[in-house]
Order: C-alpha cells, then sequence, then structure tokens
C-alpha cells in the first residue's frame, strides 16, 4: 500500500487485524518509494494486489500507474487506487490509466473495516491473482 | 482639442449674429442646440484634462437618449437646410443670370439708339454735302448710310419687343426714321438737286424729322439708362446674396461635418473605455472562477481528510473498546461522530454546488420528458415510500444539460415529497405552457421578446410563509429545525443556479398549509454559449 498519510496506514492496518487477515503488508510513504521497491529488486516477489493513493508527494498515484503499466514485467498487478477524492475527473483519468478498480475512502472506521474484508475477498480470497 | 472647440464656436457664433439679421429663426435655434452641444463635449473633454480616469469620461451631462434625439435631430435639421439653402442658392443663381442678361440687353439697346442718332447725323451730313456741293460722290454715300437706319431701327426693334412704352416710342421714332429716309432718298436723286424749291423744302422737311429722331433718341436713352441702373444694382444685389450663401452652406456644411466628428470621435472613445472596462471585468470573472474550482478543490480533499481521520479513530474507539469506556465518554464519542458527519455531508453539499457553478460539458438538445422520467426513476424508493402521486404534461425539449436538468426536476420533486403534510399523500403536478419574457418579473431588458418555457410543480405539501419565498434558495438556508425535517438545504440552491446556468429564473409560491408552487423559466431559443 502506498499513502503518504501515517493515520490511513494505521487504519488499513489496523482493518486487516481487526478482520484476522494475515496477509503480508507492505507500505510505502509515497509513490517514488513504491517505484523504486519495483524498479531496484532484481527478483522480487510481485505483490498479489496495490493499494494507491492518488494524492502523494514525489510522484502522485497516477504516475505510479503509468509506471507500473508501462512495464511488462509488473504491468498485470492489479491496482486499486484508494483515495479521498470522489472527483468525476480522477475517477474518469484512474480507469483511463489502467486501474482495476477505484474506492473512495471510507469516512468511519466500521465501513473501512468491512471494505478491507470485502476487498480482500474479491481479490486475494479465491487466490486468483496473477502472482 | 478644447482650441479646436473654440475655433469651431467662432464661426458659430458669427452665423447666429448673422442668421439673426437674416431673420432666419430655424437657422439660429439649430446653431444655439448645436453650440449647447459641443459645449457639452468641451465639459466632458475638460473633466478629463483635469483628472484622467475613465469615470469622468463615462459621466456624461447628457443621457444616451436625449444625446441619440439630438443627434438625429441636428442631422434631419442639418440636412433640411443644406438642401434648402442649396435651393435657394440654385433660385438666387438663375436670378442672376436673368438680370446678367437683361443688363447686357439694355446696354445693346443703348449702343444702338447711339449708333442710330450717329448713323442719321452722317446720313444728314452727306445729304447736305451734296446738296451744297453738288458732288455726287456723296449720293452714295447718302443712300449707304440711309440703308443702316432700318436695319438698327429693327435690331432695336427684337432688343426691347418686352418693353411696352419702350415699344410705342420705337414706333414714333421707326415712322419718323422712314419719313427722313424717304426726304433723303428724295434728296439725293439728280433731279432734285436743279430743283432749289424743292431742295428747300425737304430740307426744312428732313431737319424737322431729324430733332425729332433725336428728340426720341435722347427719350429713349433715358429711360433705358434708368432700367440700366436699376437692373445693375438688382444684379449686384444677388451678385452679393450669391457670395453669402456660399459662405453660409460651406460654414454650416462645415459646423454639421466638425460637430459629427466630434461626436464620432467622443463615442469611439467610449466605447474603447466600455471594452478596455469589460475586459478587465471579464479576467475578474475568470480569476475568480478559477479559485472557485481550487475552492472547491481543497474542499474536496483536504478539508475532507481531517474529518475522515476524527471519525474514524472515534468511531474505532468505539467499537474496540465499547465495554471499556463509561457511558459519558462514549455519548460524547457519538457526538463528535455525529458533528464530523453532519460536516462532511455540508462540505459534500458545498462541493456538488460548486460543481454545478462550473459548466465544463457543452450544451445538447436535452427532452424534459426524458429529464423527468429519469429524476422520477432516481427517487422511486422514496415515491413508492411516501406514495407520492405525480402527475406531468407533455414536456418540450430545450437546449441545455442533461446531468444538471435532471438534478433541477429532482431537487424540485424530492423537496416536494420531503415537505408532505403529515398524513396526506403527497400529489405534485408538473404543467407547461409558455410565456412572453417581458411577463416574467426580474427579465434582463435582453431577454424581454424571448418566449420562455412556464414549467410549474404544484404540490399538496405544508407550504411556506410568503416572506420566505427568496430565502429558500439561497445556500444553507433553511425554515425548519434539523430535527423536523434532515438536510442541509443545499437543495433549492442548486436548483436555481441550474437554472441560471441555463439563463432561466425560477420562483416560488406558497400558502402556509396548503401547498407550495415552483416556477421554472427556461428560454425556448437557446442563449447557450
Amino acid at each position: 500500500m502506498a499513502d503518504d498519510d501515517a493515520d490511513d496506514r494505521f487504519l488499513v492496518k489496523a482493518a486487516f487485524e481487526d478482520n484476522n487477515l494475515t496477509n503480508t503488508l507492505l507500505f510505502f510513504e509515497d509513490g517514488e518509494q513504491l517505484v523504486q521497491y519495483f524498479t531496484s529488486n532484481e527478483n522480487l516477489n510481485l505483490p498479489h494486489m496495490v493499494l494507491l493513493d492518488l494524492n502523494m508527494p514525489k510522484r502522485d498515484g497516477k504516475e505510479v500507474l503509468k509506471v507500473i503499466r508501462k512495464d511488462n514485467r509488473w504491468d498485470n498487478v492489479p491496482v486499486i487506487i484508494f483515495s479521498t477524492s470522489n472527483a468525476p475527473d480522477d475517477i474518469f483519468v484512474s480507469y483511463q490509466l489502467g486501474a482495476n478498480c477505484y474506492i473512495v475512502k471510507p469516512s468511519n472506521y466500521e465501513d473501512l473495516k468491512e471494505l478491507i474484508f470485502n476487498v480482500h475477498n474479491f481479490w486475494l480470497g479465491n487466490k486468483a491473482t496473477p502472482y | 482639442m478644447t482650441y479646436c472647440i473654440h475655433l469651431l464656436n467662432l464661426p458659430l457664433f458669427i452665423l447666429i449674429y448673422l442668421s439673426g439679421n437674416n431673420k432666419l429663426k430655424i437657422l439660429r435655434t439649430y446653431f444655439h442646440i448645436l453650440s449647447i452641444l459641443i459645449q457639452d463635449v468641451d465639459f466632458s473633454l475638460k473633466a478629463r484634462s483635469m483628472k484622467l480616469s475613465t469615470a469622468s469620461l463615462l459621466n456624461r451631462s447628457l443621457s444616451e437618449q436625449q444625446l441619440s434625439i439630438i443627434t438625429r435631430f441636428l442631422f434631419g435639421i442639418s440636412l433640411i437646410l443644406i438642401i434648402a439653402l442649396s435651393y435657394s442658392y440654385n433660385e438666387i443663381n438663375e436670378e442672376l443670370v436673368n438680370y446678367s442678361k437683361k443688363v447686357s440687353q439694355t446696354q445693346q439697346v443703348i449702343g444702338n439708339l447711339n449708333r442710330l442718332s450717329s448713323v442719321v447725323y452722317e446720313t444728314s451730313y452727306s445729304a447736305n454735302s451734296y446738296i451744297f456741293l453738288k458732288d455726287t460722290v456723296y449720293v452714295n454715300k447718302t443712300l449707304a448710310a440711309n440703308k443702316k437706319i432700318s436695319k438698327i431701327t429693327r435690331s432695336i426693334d427684337s432688343l426691347i419687343s418686352d418693353n411696352g412704352p419702350q415699344n410705342k416710342r420705337l414706333i414714333f421714332l421707326k415712322a419718323h426714321a422712314d419719313k427722313f429716309s424717304d426726304h433723303i432718298r428724295r434728296l439725293a436723286r439728280p433731279a432734285t438737286v436743279v430743283n432749289p424749291g424743292a431742295v428747300t423744302a425737304l430740307y426744312r422737311k428732313k431737319n424737322l424729322e431729324t430733332d425729332s429722331i433725336v428728340k426720341l433718341i435722347g427719350e429713349m436713352n433715358n429711360v433705358e439708362d434708368q432700367l440700366l441702373y436699376t437692373r445693375v444694382q438688382s444684379r449686384d444685389n444677388y451678385m452679393k446674396q450669391v457670395y453669402q450663401y456660399n459662405w453660409i452652406i460651406m460654414l454650416v456644411a462645415i459646423v454639421f461635418l466638425s460637430s459629427a466628428f466630434v461626436l464620432l470621435d467622443r463615442e469611439l472613445r467610449r466605447n474603447k473605455f466600455y471594452r478596455i472596462d469589460l475586459e478587465n471585468k471579464i479576467e475578474n470573472l475568470n480569476r475568480s472562477n478559477s479559485e472557485l474550482e481550487q475552492f472547491a478543490y481543497v474542499a474536496s480533499h483536504d478539508l475532507q481528510e481531517p474529518l475522515r481521520k476524527i471519525r474514524s479513530f472515534s468511531d474505532r474507539l468505539v467499537s474496540r473498546h465499547r465495554t471499556e469506556v463509561p457511558e459519558e465518554v462514549f455519548q460524547a464519542l457519538v457526538k463528535i461522530d455525529n458533528s464530523a458527519q453532519r460536516m462532511q455531508h455540508l462540505i459534500n453539499d458545498l462541493l456538488s454546488f460548486s460543481r454545478i457553478v462550473r459548466i465544463g460539458t457543452n450544451p445538447k438538445l436535452v427532452s424534459l420528458g426524458t429529464v423527468m422520467n429519469d429524476a422520477k426513476s432516481n427517487l422511486s424508493e422514496m415515491i413508492t415510500e411516501n406514495k407520492a402521486s405525480i402527475s406531468s404534461e407533455t414536456l418540450p425539449s430545450i437546449e441545455g444539460y442533461n446531468s444538471q436538468l435532471v438534478q433541477l426536476f429532482q431537487n424540485l420533486l424530492s423537496n416536494s415529497i420531503k415537505y408532505h403534510r403529515e398524513n396526506v399523500r403527497p400529489v405534485i403536478r408538473i404543467t407547461h405552457r409558455l410565456v412572453e419574457g417581458r411577463l416574467i418579473p426580474g427579465t434582463k431588458p435582453s431577454q424581454q421578446d424571448i418566449v420562455f418555457h412556464q414549467i410549474k410543480f404544484a404540490d399538496n405539501g405544508i407550504g411556506f410563509k410568503k416572506e420566505f419565498a427568496d430565502k429558500i434558495f439561497i445556500i444553507f438556508k433553511r425554515l425548519h429545525a434539523r430535527t423536523e425535517f434532515s438536510g442541509t438545504g443545499i437543495g433549492l440552491a442548486i436548483c436555481k443556479r441550474v437554472v441560471s446556468n441555463h439563463n432561466g429564473y425560477i420562483f416560488a409560491e406558497s400558502t402556509e398549509g396548503e401547498g407550495s408552487n415552483f416556477y421554472i423559466y427556461l428560454p425556448s431559443e437557446s442563449l447557450l454559449t
């Protein structure tokens, strides 16, 4: 997960824990760190899924998405945009750049917990991901 | 410039003075108005030179309408004046030509009369020489001179045929001249010369005729001299007038042209200032629009972020530590969550309102019937829940923004359903008719002649007091406590925004406890760009 907001990272982590999900979670503080992770590792374990915030310093979510979708080594990693914005423009552009899904961050914890549970079930539950 | 205007004023005053003499009253008023107008221009120019600002130039001592009337009046008068002056100039010119002809005619008559008298003397002299010297050389001379007499009288005759008394004198003159010629011819015969008695008698008769001829010529000459004098005077008079008219026409044309130039110049200058003013305003508007967009983004993202955190953490506290925290703390946490939630709603509404301000898409031909169906299907849950009945007439198609219009209808319908009377089934009737722009209160002058679609939403809800008819369209304005009816008070503000995006108008009227009517006016011809 790439998000510059420590609270959001904490809440997502807490939501995974409270749902008793034991997946390995990797957190990045901005888009640049995520891109570095992808490019610097020769034989990396590609993630089953990326949760990507849009508004981040250095490289924002849209730029990261472009980088991911350009390189054929990892262009099929499922990317879920996870942003506060519900602006039609942001949603439209994200899908155009190849996002698999766009989720607006829920505004309370109960909803977030439920959402993480559902996302896990949908994207990771049946293990039908490329990696 | 001021100097030029004073220069312009100078011939005006001269003209006012001149026209006063000529008793041309119209001319006088015309010039008075002109000088007032020029002073007006002068005044505004002076004001400008004192303080170089747009405001002082745009300030005029005459209103737009007055100025337009005066300009038309001046133009008309100038045109009439120039035509009238040209016409009378032409008349005077004709008179002048006529009198010039008459003068030369009179001069010819005088010349001929003088020639006649000298010819008579010549004939008489030749005849006398023949009688006394008996030299036949004089016979031919006498007869040749004698022949000229009748020729001259004939030419005089053709010149003075228009003058009765002179004609009469000429007839006498002719008679005497004929007799004179006759006597001369008889004197010039060689047979007569040898008879001294006959010569003496003829000589006496001839001298008598000569006297009468000379006397008549003198009379005629006097008359012609008199005539010549008056005719020359008239001719000179007309010449002077032609000269004056030339100047007057020229001055009127100059004054007319220069005042037209001054007015035109002033209007062009003013036009330029208006344009600059408009450009500045458009620039300000664009700036404030882009600022509003930035504000919308800030509201959507940065303001929501901390609120989301407040809610998430208080929520998590409640869900994880529900059993551990005291009741008081729990209640406080619930209140924090409620307030944060309410603020989130407000921000969301503000955001959707500012998105409507920004139009973005291009207008399309939209069927309001389809819009109504879309709005109804969006509200289907609410409609069935409240057993609302919605009946609509056939609605027209207009040029507009589909999603905004759906939102408009949806907000009006949900409003009517939401504010229904207790235990009364909400009934909403939507009707349509065409209305002329001038019948709608508060239409812009440019929209007076446009036909508008009036779409009326009539419900049987709780209604509101008359004095709130305008307030309900203000953003976040509510007439009821939040405990009575939920909502932030954005719905009708959005309606108003949508309608003004379409260059239309929205009004509400209501009787409390009986229901309300909402009137939407949308222009039938597209004014969108």
